[in-house]
């Protein structure tokens, strides 16, 4: 296994995870996890079935309860509830997409973005329509025609955007996309590598999991491995691509020591 | 004739087709190992096999007959999906779990525990206590204990330590080779199936981007490990 | 001592009924991952056929009936027969509904099984002489001294029986194959079908089993209780409480819970006896028991409880946010109001009730069709409004419009305490949480002489700026002032929800209804937006029932009681839960309402009203859970798609 020391830190460090540690039961599905992802870097997240990369997800954005420090900009926010930690700036999707059936794609958009509880209710009685353009992140990746549509009237690729839009609007800052390319075609998966390049040029910070190899290897600048719960492996696409424990991991070979 | 057959199977969830056009034939006695990356289509595969999703288009035939419409009948037949999530019940001890599975008299139970000894002492213990590889075990003699004809099996060695993997593969080949029955094997830990598998497939988004015999495949690692890593493999590398 | 004995003795009929019903909750639950409000209705129906039987020898069935011995059929046969039935009734409503309804939305299997329980409660009356019939005495009457105590010898026979039954109940699920393959169905369907086992089959027989241990326990304790046309069908809440607190997987466990459930409702009887026992606590304390069990099992277990796996819950019935529609809403307003115009007396009453009931339906609308919470409180909250409204204006003098605001704020405030519950669970738990805190209010609130005058809950009329608003005139029933009143309130109320609903907060609601992890993944407070959902929809019903009040110049605690609020739900789903136009059918077809008028005074069958809402609700949720207006809805999006298909070719 090589040495973690080497791991190069992230040139302006967004999201911090440290030490960051699962335990489901007696099985630990995470162990001694440190991560970073940089204003406007993509950071690669892989690892055979099973090494633990949706629930670091779950963790982080506080689905899951955990061990460790996760920090945004500096600001700890392990101990926070999920949608405080979306309303902090850390935004996630989601593997199944799970968008919302009943609210056509300006309104899955639109509800991460808004006032919201009692001021939001006063408002709607009060106030102004609470119908405003469409968020610009629609613009951004291409779904400004699907605005007035439902979510099951979009194809697959399309309804993967939808997620991917609802997690970048507003105010986030640092996105964690689970999956987003399972089920598209070669062709979707590229062009959505490219979408993935324009976020960052935004400043967002981006951590991609997914199991489309070229996918990752091509878009990320840095990349890390999971396998058994622990990271394996940290580097450049090229580092990871000629790793060998990368290799033994998904190919199940021994390891060359 | 054919054990299990798929004839020009596309299959999936909603909009999204996981495997698109497959032919599959898999003889008795024979068995096939299923490859490819995560979201291959692989486990679409299996569960179209065995009943529980129905293909969009083609056909899947088991002993000649279209398969029938109930999961339950079929693996009454004897097609037998031990899934990735291993279809024991944690809840039940291991005895319980095995009498559910048992299609004949009780005493299959002993002649399974012969074959799987390390699962004889824990029979009064309850599943969710088990460690991975032992659940693991469980399964696999839930599936011995059906009497399959057919048995397809996902993911045997996930989350598993690499010797627990080499304990329970070469009851497979054994089951093949001494009771005839058909195998598909999906595996991510690609020596391993190849070195118990017949022949080989390799999915790639949803289509057959490799196959050919375990031999060829395992003296041709660069081209496996094209398919996995590189999306399209070379035309010539098609057999 | 003795008397001590005595009681908790006298708690062993009902407190066996009420063990076997959770047993057969927990076993049904495990079998089919359903939660069957209507297992007190199977032995209600039970239980009235072999009453009837031993009285006239006939035996009833749904429609006809069939001469089985001239004179009292033997108490045996009569046993008999009346545990096949209620062991049918089971079997039925697993195979007609349940069973299609399987991978439905928690919410249609909800309703349905309210539906049956509603269905059969309306069945009874009509088909069985209610007033007639006795439950003769089965077993030997004779009594025997324990502890100093004369304790009937029936009372121990039924606690050994119903005993008996739960350990072979809890014997089949340990030891058989069949049992086990049971309990591995509620982990993981799939897994099962895979092994082998059809599930449904296994489920079937669980069903027409608990059915017929259901029916023989109450059969055999009916004497002792006594027979009654309601009463069995909410002996379902105790059972349903046990249950819980057996976390629905100990079915014996479920069956001491229930014992002591009816043990300690008879020392709470002894106990409001003694001179130091509060007046307000004499009546109706009995029945807020299962309320607080299920409140404490759910907080103390909440996640542990299991919801079933493995089966792939379909989509709740889709939802189209409110338009603005202005045209069509003063056409609406307009109507109505000429509706007041053109009717009088018994009909205009009939449409003012429908105006008031579609604010409560609303309120449904709201927090079970938008936020997907189950609640079958609203009539109490509607109550507690009403009943406040009584306080305010005849105590307190508060003026009218006030006299509207403070009894709806209070019901906000129950409204509230009721959806803290929800912040921990969901789904037919709810259901439970609800309809368990529903009836508590109900007997203990509305029904509790300590807190009604002598004179009854009267209610000062309203009025403003010298203006009488009263309901009656001399003659008139309803005047039109007070008509106009009402219709000003909802139709202000009704706009406000609408704008609710197309703006943010109806957006947020429907992102909870349908994710909740998505929904705190996008940044919204899932616990405060619910709790904000309980409170208004609270808040519409309580303004529903002083407005109910107001109609009534006295508080009649007979339009608040849980029946009128199933009953309500059932409208509400067969119109539409998920929209507006839903509410304003609902009123239509609410119970006192325009269509009860109509069945009531032009057809003459008012006494069918509760049947035929509780069939079309148990129809609607298994052949169209979009209700009326959803088909209507969906069959001019069909229209006019062929019209532009037409004009496109």
């Amino acid at each position: 296994m090589p040495p973690r020391d080497d791991t190069p830190p992230a040139p302006d460090p967004l999201l911090e995870i440290r030490g960051l540690t699962v335990r489901y039961g007696g099985v630990v599905a995470n162990d001694d996890v440190d991560l970073t992802v940089g204003r406007g870097e993509v950071v690669g997240l892989i690892g055979p079935n099973g090494a633990g990369k949706t629930s670091l997800v779950d963790a982080v954005t506080g689905f899951t309860p955990s061990d460790g420090e996760v920090r945004l900009d500096g600001r700890r926010l392990d101990r926070l509830p999920p949608h405080r930690r979306r309303r902090a700036g850390l935004a996630r999707t989601w593997q199944a997409g799970e968008l919302f059936a009943d609210l056509t794609v300006a309104d899955n958009v639109a509800v991460a973005t808004q006032r919201r509880g009692w001021r939001g209710f006063v408002a709607d009685i009060l106030g102004r329509s609470a119908r405003t353009g469409p968020d610009a992140s629609l613009e951004m990746l291409g779904l400004g025609d699907d605005v007035g549509r439902l979510p099951d009237q979009l194809s697959l690729g399309r309804q993967r955007l939808v997620g991917v839009a609802r997690a970048l609007a507003g105010d986030s800052r640092v996105v964690l996309l689970d999956e987003p390319a399972a089920g598209l075609d070669t062709d979707e998966s590229e062009a959505f590598g490219q979408i993935v390049r324009v976020m960052a040029t935004h400043g967002h910070g981006v951590l991609l999991i997914d199991h489309d190899m070229n996918l990752v290897l091509s878009v990320c600048d840095r990349v890390y491995v999971l396998d058994f719960g622990r990271v394996i492996a940290c580097g450049t696409p090229d580092e990871i691509r000629s790793d060998a424990a990368v290799v033994a991991a998904y190919l199940g070979e021994e390891p060359v020591s | 004739m054919s054990a299990l057959e798929l004839k020009g199977v596309t299959a999936g969830y909603g909009h999204a087709a996981a495997v698109r056009d497959l032919d599959l034939a898999v003889s008795a006695g024979e068995v096939v190992a299923l490859l490819g990356p995560n979201g291959a289509g692989k486990t679409t595969v299996l569960r179209t096999a065995v009943g529980l999703l129905a293909p969009s288009a083609g056909e899947v035939r088991a002993f000649g007959r279209p398969l029938p419409r109930k999961v339950e009948k079929n693996s009454r037949e004897g097609v037998i999906l031990v899934p990735d999530s291993r279809a024991i019940f944690h809840q039940l001890t291991v005895r319980e779990n095995l009498s559910l599975a048992r299609r004949h008299r009780a005493r299959d139970l002993d002649a399974v525990l012969d074959r799987l000894p390390r699962l004889a002492p824990l029979v009064e213990r309850r599943v969710g206590l088990l460690s991975g590889g032992e659940q693991q075990m469980l399964a696999l003699a839930k599936a011995l204990l059906a009497r399959p004809r057919v048995l397809l099996v996902d993911e045997l060695s996930l989350g598993l330590a690499p010797l627990a993997v080499q304990e329970l593969l070469p009851i497979v080949r054994t089951l093949a080779d001494e009771s005839w029955v058909a195998v598909v094997l999906v595996e991510q830990h690609v020596d391993l199936a190849l070195s118990v598998a017949d022949r080989a497939v390799v999915l790639h988004h949803g289509r057959v981007a490799l196959s050919g015999s375990a031999a060829d495949l395992r003296a041709d690692r660069e081209a496996v490990r094209q398919a996995y890593f590189g999306g399209h493999a070379p035309e010539d590398a098609l057999v | 001592m003795d008397q001590l004995v005595l009681f908790v003795t006298l708690g062993f009929g009902v407190g066996s009924v009420y063990a076997v019903i959770a047993s057969s909750l927990v076993a049904v639950h495990a079998a089919t991952g359903v939660l069957n409000f209507a297992q007190g209705s199977i032995a209600l129906w039970g239980v009235w056929v072999a009453a009837e039987l031993g009285t006239t020898g006939t035996l009833v069935l749904p429609l006809g009936s069939v001469a089985l011995v001239d004179g009292p059929a033997p108490a045996l046969l009569a046993v008999v027969v009346g545990v096949l039935s209620s062991a049918v009734v089971a079997l039925l409503t697993h195979l007609l509904v349940m069973r299609p309804l399987r991978s439905a939305p928690v919410l249609s299997q909800v309703v349905a099984s309210v539906g049956v329980m509603l269905l059969v409660v309306s069945l009874v009356p009509l088909r069985f002489d209610t007033t007639g019939a006795v439950a003769s005495p089965i077993l030997p009457s004779g009594t025997v001294e324990l502890l100093g105590a004369q304790v009937a010898v029936a009372d121990l026979i039924v606690l050994a029986l119903a005993l008996v039954m739960a350990a072979v109940l809890a014997a089949y699920f340990r030891f058989t194959r069949w049992g086990t393959a049971t309990r591995a169905s509620a982990e993981d369907e799939t897994a099962l079908r895979l092994t082998g086992w059809s599930p449904d089959r296994l489920a079937a027989l669980v069903w027409f089993a608990t059915g017929a241990l259901t029916g023989l326990v109450a059969i055999v304790a009916s004497p002792s209780i006594g027979l009654d046309p309601i009463s069995y069908t909410f002996y379902v809440l105790p059972g349903l409480a046990a249950a819980l607190v057996a976390r629905l997987r100990s079915i014996l466990l479920a069956a001491a819970a229930g014992l002591a459930i009816g043990v300690f409702q008879s020392l709470l009887l002894m106990m409001s006896t003694y001179d130091f026992w509060p007046i307000w606590a004499q009546a109706g304390f009995g029945d807020t028991l299962p309320f607080l069990l299920v409140m404490v099992a759910l907080f103390v277990f909440g996640k542990a409880i299991p919801e079933r796996g493995g089966v792939q819950s379909a989509r709740m019935p889709p939802v189209r946010p409110p338009r603005t529609r202005p045209v069509l809403a003063l056409v609406v307003v307009a109507s109505t109001f000429a509706a007041v115009l053109l009717t009088e007396g018994g009909w205009r009453f009939g449409v003012v009730t429908s105006v008031i009931m579609m604010l409560i339906a609303l309120s449904l609308v709201l927090l079970t069709g938008y936020l997907g919470q189950i609640s079958l409180a609203a009539m109490a909250f509607a109550g507690t409004g009403g009943f406040l409204l009584s306080r305010v204006t005849t105590e307190w003098g508060v003026p009218f419009p006030l006299s509207l605001v403070i009894p709806a704020l209070a019901a906000t405030v129950l409204g509230v305490v009721v959806g803290i519950p929800a912040l921990r669970i969901r789904g037919a738990h709810l259901a439970v949480v609800t309809l368990a805190g529903a009836l508590a209010i109900q007997t203990f609130v509305f029904g509790n002489p300590a807190f009604t005058p002598f004179e009854g809950n009267q209610i000062q009329d309203p009025s403003l700026f010298g203006m009488s608003l009263a309901v009656r005139n001399g003659t008139v029933l309803t005047t039109t002032s007070f008509a106009v009143m009402v219709l000003v309130v909802v139709g202000l109320l009704t706009w406000a929800t609408a704008r609710l609903m197309r703006g943010r907060t109806g957006r947020a609601f429907l992102a909870i209804r349908s994710n909740e992890r998505a929904a705190a993944s996008v940044g919204i407070d899932v616990a405060g937006t619910k709790l904000l959902g309980f409170a208004f929809s609270a808040f519409l019903a309580g303004v529903g029932g002083c407005l109910i009040g107001y109609s009534r110049s006295q508080l009649s605690v007979e339009s608040f009681t849980v029946f009128v609020g199933l009953t309500l739900l059932c409208t509400v789903y067969v119109a539409g839960i998920t929209s507006l136009a839903g509410a304003v059918v609902a009123g239509l077809l609410a119970p006192l309402g325009v269509l009860a008028t109509f069945l009531e005074g032009t057809l003459g069958v008012g006494h069918l009203y509760s049947l035929i809402a509780a069939l079309a609700l148990v129809i609607t949720a298994v052949l169209n859970p979009v209700g009326i207006t959803g088909s209507v809805r969906h069959a001019s999006e069909h229209l006019i798609d062929r019209r532009n298909a037409r004009a496109t070719s």
